[in-house]
């Protein structure tokens, strides 16, 4: 969000705060990006210090959780100080009012609960427990009898005597605080008292004394939240809720004018767009509508006549509600975000129309918040009628709800600010006498230096801390790793190239445990041919790239010429099936057919019912087999090539790529990843894929680079155009030979069952048959270790799973209707390691770490190879990791809460239960086990390089200069590592030169379910 | 003895599951996941078994009818009025031995807590055996490490406990406690995810319209013991065995009595006016939502229906508003299902649907395609809300399968109707036939302002008596409070 201009317009103004919504589109597309990439223009702190505001969202986790963190050992006492230290102006030895170093004040603020929380919960605590009787349990026993006796000692020797002659420089008024806290018992009787009474009354006297000096200080950091909307103000003060009203409408009517054809009746004037339908639903009918609503006819009916556009409406609307130019941003934006998974899907209906069957057209958004504003000013009226007796204007609404009294407004009492301050005493050992005695600007400065430290700072800085301990810990294990030698087979029998997915980390590390003469690469999962793809037995294109590129490549899969007949019969079986299915559950769910089709079949449906619940797997296997018999056939082609010289389309001779794109597109694929010598004879290029049942956000477990879909189509062109000779040819002349024998061999990895399925694998010739054998032989033992090490972050898999239990385990998964985990996708990812594997080969990342390949030796001087892979790496691995993150963070307001309610409507997207806000970002189910924490980049280049990349790609200059993620550099010849601080790169310093070894990664994990630190895995004969 | 042992198991399986949970939950003793799930499995399976035992027994013995007789639960003499508990004396009695035991007319408070197994309560028994415990093992996995995973075993407990006991009910009061159970933790499950408002206010709607109907019921009950002194079936409908009895009433008894089981059925099954609850009850957990409103507690308005049937049978207007009321639901929720854009939604009105057209059935005298209906449909509807959320695959498939998008279903609508007329009819099913904004104005707020103007008169009252103006009693009101 830039700066507003002057000249803005309204329209402008709208587009620039769209910037804002949720960027996910329909969810079987999941768009794996930043849900706060509108704010990426500014340092990421800055933009967290706003989320609570503008979305209502939380920046971080609740304190509590960080020190659960710190109770664990994940955050140290030394990694705050070392956070603390850091801050700018600010001086830790710096005595706060004579009383406490400043570094000691906010340690103590952060390893203890002492925030009050709500007023209500404040005077609970204060009533019906011990809070303000009994010492802390913390305090230590020193404090106690310092404080006891001191207090003692001014009550019964000084104070009672004369207050004239005390040496107190207090006002009078503090003199009858002290006095009014202490009993009368006291002051009379002289005789021994029990120590717990001189606990309370030091305790009382402390609360009287902060109470009583507080009242007096002016609270200069917790100012109100500006209510801008009416609807805020309006539920402070009256607890009703406006926009519940307006949503109930607006809900129904966004799910019916985006459904993509579920519902049987379409919404009528569907295509005169979103104002105009909703003009004309309304202008018609509801009488007996709910009350508030039934004035809108005539409105409609008004705005109809005047010929009125949704922009001009909109303007009407924001003066008719009394919104001044200073405040319209604010009032927009409120208005869009209160409704932001809907305004958020019917934005991208409309800026990506390729990516829905039934788009909005342009402006529609604009057509959205004129109605919202309608139906606002209505749900307004009614309310301010019926609940605050208001009938005057409602540009003048705002100014009679100011002087209403609020019962539950934003106001901090004197005692929420005292509470703080009475632990901190019995912390550190402030006696009451000690408060008493601090003059006015000593008083000031301890109150701001406990206030300005919020709990936002708090967060702040347990979140950085936690972040750091991982960092150095990822960065210790990377620098000793790379102090050690290369680790790569002198003649490999297979190369295998994966996706940067972090969920392929562990499966490349057990390929390279299981056979140490393969050597393993990664590329982002569309392998760098971005198409829209349509497979055998496919309806439609499927786009398959990252989210944000519009493809310009058509490509379909056909059945191979010999099996034509067979196909078009099965296609035809299929077809015909197919709509007798469609007919049944039209049928169900109609009357009369309905009612012949459940009293006559549903009873059979128990079996299926029974089947699919109780006995998954074998009903599973019986589906499979059954669909086996009407699946296109095995063998099929991908219609690869293109004429020369003709357009690319959907349709003929638009499919495929010419030669010359081809030849491009395969000098990309190897050049970027530094495979250009030593070939090996099967070079095997694996996409990657998932399978689950009865689960919306299937398309999560996917490949993030393929917007959600599986990458295998991507990885078989990618083989198939790298086996052409005439590219090879071509690639020869570009000074890049691959050797005669060497094949490619593309294929796709189910990350939940583990299975490598391959492609054209009759194309493969008999020379190369016993690479392919030993491929799939390590792929089959590799799939039951990978799946075992999955196995162990599941509560319901036992740890003592044999690897082949493992296996069956995670296959089990996904053929469970009822299985909220089928896998944890890219949860728990912390790092991206971009460079040679030869340099970290036999780390164990623990699936934590994205892995691009990238040799630097092989770059130019000016690094084009890096700038162009970190185009694409910095944005998706940042996306991925911010949303797993943030969705972490707050699970309701970030992502879409948990999975049991979701109801999924207009074919796009979920809602909570019978109506909701449209719920984007990841399931708490897929993110329970994710630590939020900034990704770190690990690149192995030069600072230059990466300053100059910077400097020319704006959007990797932004993530990174904003700190959107971590960064720093590993030499490419040494193992020195320098850390992106603060717009500049320093050398960072080892913590430790000592890392955890272990044979194997079985016997490094076995036994623990949390995440695991790094350490070399070390094979019997050292890998 | 075997009839007797089983008969008792089916009851109290599902009763020791809701011991279990509830002590646990009580004693504050946190069960495993597992053992949950180990007890909720052992309780749907004995009781399984058990029914499927009384039913083999009766079919091989061509037994028709079996009731299983606690005596009175509580029992209030009017003269004395003492309450006394009548001694748990269980007895299993063959059929046709029965003495007529009711104390007609004595005029005597009692609970007669009566079970009844023959053809209509054994088979609606199993099925809810099934369901439930097919939704029980679903959920065992679906809410793993949920938060409110005992919440939810609980209440699941308490509706499996409700559903027996309604089915298996022998007598209007044993009936109504079932149905208070299911009522009770429907809206609870409902209202499940109570960190959000939605839920909340949804499950308080469910509830205060299940209390409407339950009050209605009530008052049937009471007219029932009235009239016969009796609330058990037996009494009430003759000897007969179910579908063959002959009630003892008046046809005006049988008007009166009828029209106020039939508003109570059309509060528990969402027949109009009270349909607006069903897709909002779409807010629980799935497998909540699945079954217990979609699948099972929606077609116990209907059961109640059939239980009582032969008192339908005395009045041809009471079988007439059956039929008409069951047609105007099936004509709305018709109109209304077609134009809802999310699953839940657009299933909730399907299985409105198809219990509206179970009610026509009744109200035409038909008993066992009701029955047969009822339980198909709930197979069938349990299936496809469980795998409501596989959807978006579902049409990917079949969009691959017809090589295109699915045909435009709704092309008579398009074709045959004026655009004015379409509008209309749209708009009158998108606002789900004004239902709730007409309970809300023709009901709640006439409610709400009665009581509103009670208070008014009540603090005038007040004032006149005490002498005080207005200022001095909220003056003493706010001082009370303080």
């Amino acid at each position: 969000m830039p700066v507003t201009t002057a000249v803005e317009s309204t329209e402008q103004l709208v587009r620039r705060l769209a910037e804002l919504l949720p960027l996910q589109g329909p969810i079987t597309a999941f768009a794996f990006l930043n849900p706060l990439q509108g704010m990426e223009d500014r340092p990421f702190i800055e933009a967290l210090r706003q989320v609570g505001e503008v979305f209502g969202c939380h920046p971080f986790l609740p304190e509590a959780s960080y020190r659960d963190k710190m109770a664990r050992g994940r955050i140290t006492v030394d990694g705050l100080n070392e956070i603390l230290a850091e801050e700018s102006g600010f001086d830790g030895d710096y005595t706060i009012g004579g009383l406490v170093r400043h570094a000691s004040l906010r340690q103590s603020m952060l390893q203890h609960s002492i925030n009050p929380g709500t007023e209500h919960e404040l005077r609970w605590m204060i009533a019906e427990t011990d809070a303000i009787q009994r010492f802390r349990i913390e305090t230590s026993h020193g404090v106690r009898e310092s404080m006891i006796g001191s207090t003692r000692q001014w009550v019964s020797n000084e104070f009672p005597v004369s207050a004239s002659a005390s040496k107190l420089n207090s006002t009078d008024e503090l003199m009858d605080v002290v006095q009014n806290a202490i009993p009368r018992t006291l002051l009379g009787g002289s005789g021994p008292l029990d120590e717990s009474v001189w606990e309370t009354v030091s305790l009382a006297l402390l609360w009287r004394l902060l109470r009583t000096r507080i009242q007096r200080t002016a609270n200069g950091h917790q100012g109100r939240k500006p209510q801008v909307r009416h609807r805020d103000r309006l539920l402070a003060i009256s607890s009703e809720d406006s926009d519940q009203l307006v949503h109930e409408v607006l809900i129904r009517f966004c799910s019916v004018f985006l459904d993509q054809g579920y519902a049987q009746w379409k919404l009528p004037q569907r295509g005169t767009g979103f104002f105009q339908a909703f003009l004309s639903l309304f202008s018609s009918g509801g009488f007996f509508s709910k009350r508030w609503l039934r004035p809108v006819a005539a409105e409609v009916q008004r705005i109809h006549e005047a010929g009125m556009t949704a922009l001009e409406s909109l303007e009407e609307s924001l003066t008719l509600l009394g919104i001044a130019p200073h405040e319209k941003e604010n009032f927009v934006r409120g208005s869009l975000l209160a409704l932001r998974g809907w305004a958020g899907m019917i934005w991208q209906t409309e800026e990506r129309p390729d990516r829905v069957y039934i788009p909005s057209r342009h402006g529609t958004l604009i057509e959205f918040l004129a109605i919202r504003l309608i139906l606002e000013r209505y749900a307004l009226k009614w309310l301010s009628r019926e609940t605050l007796g208001y009938t005057g204007p409602l540009d003048r609404l705002r100014e009679f709800m100011a002087t209403q009294h609020s019962e539950n407004g934003a106001v901090v009492t004197v005692e929420q600010r005292a509470f703080p301050l009475l632990q901190l005493a019995q912390l550190h050992g402030w006696t009451p006498r000690t408060i008493a005695d601090l003059s006015d600007a000593q008083w000031q400065e301890l109150v701001h230096a406990v206030e300005i430290f919020s709990s936002f700072e708090r967060r702040r800085v347990f979140h950085l801390a936690f972040e750091r301990k991982l960092m150095k810990h990822a960065l210790d294990s990377v620098a000793i790793r790379a102090s050690q030698p290369l680790i790569s087979p002198k003649v490999s029998q297979l190369q295998v190239i994966t996706c940067i997915d972090a969920r392929e980390e562990s499966f490349r590390r057990h390929i390279e445990e299981v056979a140490p003469d393969v050597e393993t690469y990664a590329n982002a999962g569309f392998f760098g041919v971005p198409m829209y793809y349509r497979g055998a037995g496919e309806a439609h294109y499927t786009a398959l790239c990252p989210v944000v590129v519009q493809p310009k490549y058509w490509m379909v899969e056909d059945v191979v010429y010999a099996l034509t007949d067979s196909g078009r019969q099965r296609a035809r079986a299929r077809q015909l099936l197919g709509t007798a299915t469609h007919r049944f559950n039209t049928g169900t769910r109609g009357s009369l057919m309905g009612a012949v089709l459940t009293a006559l079949l549903g009873p059979l449906f128990t079996v299926p019912l029974v089947g699919r619940i109780l006995f998954p797997r074998l009903t599973a296997k019986m589906h499979r087999t059954a669909r086996g018999f009407v699946a296109p056939p095995q063998i099929t082609r991908l219609r690869l090539e293109r004429p020369e010289g003709t357009p690319a389309g959907p349709d003929n001779d638009g499919i495929g790529f010419m030669l010359s794109e081809m030849v491009n597109m395969s000098e990309r694929g190897l050049r970027d990843i530094g495979l250009t010598s030593g070939f090996a004879p099967l070079v095997i290029i694996l996409g990657h894929g998932s399978d689950c049942l009865n689960n919306p956000h299937e398309s999560a477990y996917h490949c993030g680079a393929c917007s959600g879909s599986r990458g295998g189509a991507n990885a078989r062109a990618m083989a198939a155009m790298l086996n052409d000779p005439r590219v090879r040819r071509q690639l020869l002349a570009r000074g890049l030979e691959v050797p005669e024998e060497t094949r490619f061999l593309g294929g796709l990895h189910n990350t939940a069952t583990e299975v490598v399925k391959f492609f054209d694998l009759e194309l493969l010739p008999a020379s190369h048959m016993r690479q392919l054998h030993l491929a799939v032989d390590i792929f089959g033992r590799v799939a039951e270790r990978n799946a075992h090490e999955r196995c162990r972050r599941f509560e319901t898999a036992p740890l003592d799973f044999s690897p082949a239990e493992a296996l069956q385990h995670v296959d089990d998964r996904t053929e469970d209707l009822a299985q909220t985990r089928p896998e944890y996708g890219n949860s728990t990812n912390a790092v991206c390691f971009v460079g040679r594997r030869s340099r970290v080969r036999g780390l164990y990342l623990d699936r934590r770490s994205f892995m691009m390949s990238y040799d630097a030796s092989q770059d130019t001087e000016t690094s084009i190879i890096l700038a162009r892979i970190l185009a694409a790496v910095i944005p998706v691995c940042e996306g991925i990791n911010m949303l797993y993150t943030l969705s972490a963070i707050d699970t309701r307001g970030w992502g879409c809460g948990t999975k049991l309610p979701h109801n999924i409507t207009s074919l796009l997207g979920v809602m909570d239960g019978a109506a909701s806000d449209l719920r984007t970002g990841l399931p708490w189910q897929g993110v329970d086990i994710h630590e939020p924490v900034r990704l770190l980049f690990i690149i192995e280049s030069t600072p230059e390089a990466m300053l100059r990349i910077m400097d020319q790609d704006p959007t990797v200059g932004r993530i990174c200069r904003n700190e959107w993620a971590q960064l720093a550099v590993l030499d490419p010849n040494t193992s020195r590592i320098q850390r992106f601080v603060k717009g500049e790169f320093v050398d960072y310093q080892p913590s430790t030169t000592e890392i955890a070894t272990a044979e194997s990664s079985l016997e490094w994990y076995r036994g623990w379910r949390d995440n695991m630190p790094f350490a070399l895995i070390q094979g019997k004969n050292g890998i | 003895m075997l009839l007797l042992f089983a008969g008792i198991m089916v009851v109290v399986s599902p009763a020791a599951l809701l011991a279990v949970l509830g002590l646990a939950t009580l004693s504050r003793t946190p069960l495993s996941e597992r053992s949950v799930s180990r007890y909720a499995q052992a309780s749907s399976i004995s009781g399984l078994i058990a029914a499927l035992c009384i039913l083999t027994y009766m079919l091989t013995m061509d037994i028709r009818n079996v009731p299983l007789d606690f005596g009175d639960w509580v029992s209030l003499n009017n003269v004395a009025a003492e309450s006394a508990h009548a001694p748990p004396h269980v007895e299993m009695q063959p059929p046709g031995a029965l003495e007529s035991t009711d104390d007609a007319h004595t005029g005597q408070f009692h609970f007669l807590l009566k079970f009844v197994f023959d053809r209509l309560s054994i088979p609606f028994a199993i099925m809810s055996f099934v369901l439930c415990g097919v939704i029980g093992a679903f959920a065992f996995r679906y809410l793993h490490l949920e938060e409110g995973y005992h919440r939810f075993f609980l209440y699941y407990a308490i509706f499996q406990l409700g559903m027996i006991i309604s089915s298996l009910a022998g007598s209007i009061e044993t009936l109504f406690m079932g149905w208070e159970l299911v009522g009770l933790s429907s809206a609870l499950l409902v209202a499940f995810f109570h960190d959000r408002p939605a839920p909340v206010q949804n499950g308080l709607r469910v509830w205060s319209v299940y209390r409407v109907a339950d009050a209605a019921f009530l008052i049937a009950a009471l007219t029932l013991h009235h009239l016969s002194g009796s609330g058990d079936f037996e009494t009430l409908m003759g000897k007969g065995d179910w579908p063959a009895g002959h009630a003892t009433i008046t046809e005006n008894q049988a008007l009166l009595v009828g029209s106020l089981l039939l508003f109570a059925a059309a509060g528990k099954s969402a027949l109009v006016p009270f349909s607006g609850w069903l897709p909002r009850a779409m807010e629980g957990p799935t497998p909540s939502s699945a079954v217990f409103y979609g699948a099972l507690s929606v077609h116990l308005g209907a059961f109640l229906l059939l239980r009582v049937s032969p008192v339908l049978e005395l009045s041809p207007l009471l079988c007439g508003m059956v039929v008409a009321l069951g047609l105007i639901t099936m004509v709305f929720a018709a109109m209304a299902a077609r134009v809802q854009a999310d699953v839940k939604s657009a299933l909730s009105y399907a299985s409105l649907i198809q219990v509206s057209i179970i009610v026509v059935e009744i109200g035409l005298g038909l008993r066992y395609i009701p029955l047969i209906h009822i339980i198909g449909h709930a197979c069938l509807r349990t299936l496809q809300l469980v795998r409501a959320p596989s959807l978006l695959k579902d049409y990917s498939n079949l969009e691959n399968a017809l090589g295109d998008h699915l045909p435009d279903s709704g092309s008579v609508w398009d074709r045959r109707m004026s655009p004015s007329m379409r509008a209309r009819l749209y708009r009158f099913a998108w606002e789900r036939g004004y239902l709730d904004s007409m309970l809300d104005d023709f009901i709640v707020r006439p409610f709400i302002n009665f009581f509103k103007w009670s208070d008014r008169m009540e603090q005038r009252w007040t004032m006149f008596l005490a002498g005080t103006k207005g200022a001095d009693v909220k003056l003493k009101k706010e001082n009370e409070e303080a």
